[in-house]
């Protein structure tokens, strides 16, 4: 396996530093590109809503608002795990490293696991556009569009955590193979800032989706 | 040993203040504030994004080149969202005939 001392240093860069800040700035200038496409469905969102705000509501209303706050929790906590790998990173413990990937992995599958749940929910009470959808509110086609707003952008957001655990896993295995040392483990801060990002980008729907109907349940 | 960008007190406190923050956008939110439900629940995760962006992703300690990355995409997002929402907030504020 590729040597970290090796890694650390590729000939077209200066210094180390100089290599570590090239990817950094790049991985943000991806993550920008990934607010523009959930910025553009936010976008969206604030336009509907502001047209229709009591259908919104009531659709907001009919979130399963325990579950959506719980795992907000736990995506926070996943986040923790995360902030948590990269500081063993830091400081060259690789066994630590690993468990808490490890870690970050399983709390974020715990996430997907009540999230599809929530769809399954939502499903069985016929709040699912298109395929089991039933409403007799005289704006049912508003309450509706709430929800295609709401499966399209959680679920936009769960296909981000199912690729960040395969980006996670990738960082496992490469762990455990020993590609990282304390002068080398820029892919894993790389993963962090997804992880993390993703984690941003959740803590808003949970704040357009959950809460502006919590009060009318 | 390399010196950490972060310690782990500051990842702790940064979780704390998260779930604090959780916490307390949940229990504003199950309360009938009127128009203020949604602002107030925008601000706050405002501030939780303000934290992860801080602390988690290292905004706070990157280089200057890094926080001008991150404020060129916010602000991106906000001419985004202001200049569309300008145009349908205010769409019926003049009352012209037939419209």
């Amino acid at each position: 396996m590729a040597d970290p001392s090796v890694l650390a240093l590729r000939e077209q860069f200066h210094d180390p530093e100089q290599q570590r800040e090239t990817s950094t700035v790049g991985m943000w200038v991806f993550l920008v590109t990934e607010v523009m496409l959930f910025g553009g469905l936010f976008t969206a969102f604030f336009v509907y809503r502001l047209s229709h705000p009591v259908a919104f509501d009531r659709g907001s209303a009919d979130m399963e608002f325990v579950i959506g706050a719980v795992n907000t929790a736990v995506l926070i906590f996943s986040s923790f795990a995360m902030a948590m790998a990269v500081h063993s990173a830091e400081v060259g413990k690789r066994g630590r490293l690993a468990v808490f990937l490890l870690l970050t992995m399983l709390v974020g599958f715990v996430f997907l696991g009540l999230k599809f749940w929530e769809y399954y929910l939502h499903y069985l009470h016929h709040e699912f556009p298109a395929i089991s959808f039933h409403n007799t509110r005289p704006d049912a086609a508003y309450v509706q569009m709430f929800f295609v707003f709401y499966f399209l952008m959680t679920g936009l957001h769960a296909f981000h955590m199912i690729i960040g655990e395969g980006v996670l896993g990738a960082t496992l295995l490469r762990t455990l193979l020993g590609s990282f040392s304390e002068s080398y483990h820029t892919p894993v801060e790389l993963a962090g800032l997804y992880w993390h990002f993703v984690d941003t980008v959740w803590v808003f729907l949970f704040a357009i989706f959950y809460i502006p109907g919590a009060h009318l349940r | 040993m390399s010196q950490p960008t972060v310690s782990v007190r500051t990842y702790a406190f940064t979780l704390m203040g998260l779930l604090g923050l959780t916490l307390l956008t949940s229990l504003a939110g199950l309360q009938d504030l009127g128009r203020w439900n949604v602002p107030i629940a925008l601000v706050i995760a405002l501030a939780k994004a303000s934290l992860i962006a801080a602390f988690f992703m290292h905004a706070f300690y990157d280089s200057k080149l890094v926080r001008v990355v991150l404020a060129g995409g916010v602000i991106w997002f906000l001419i985004l969202i202001t200049l569309t929402l300008v145009d349908y907030i205010t769409r019926g504020w003049l009352p012209f005939p037939g419209k």
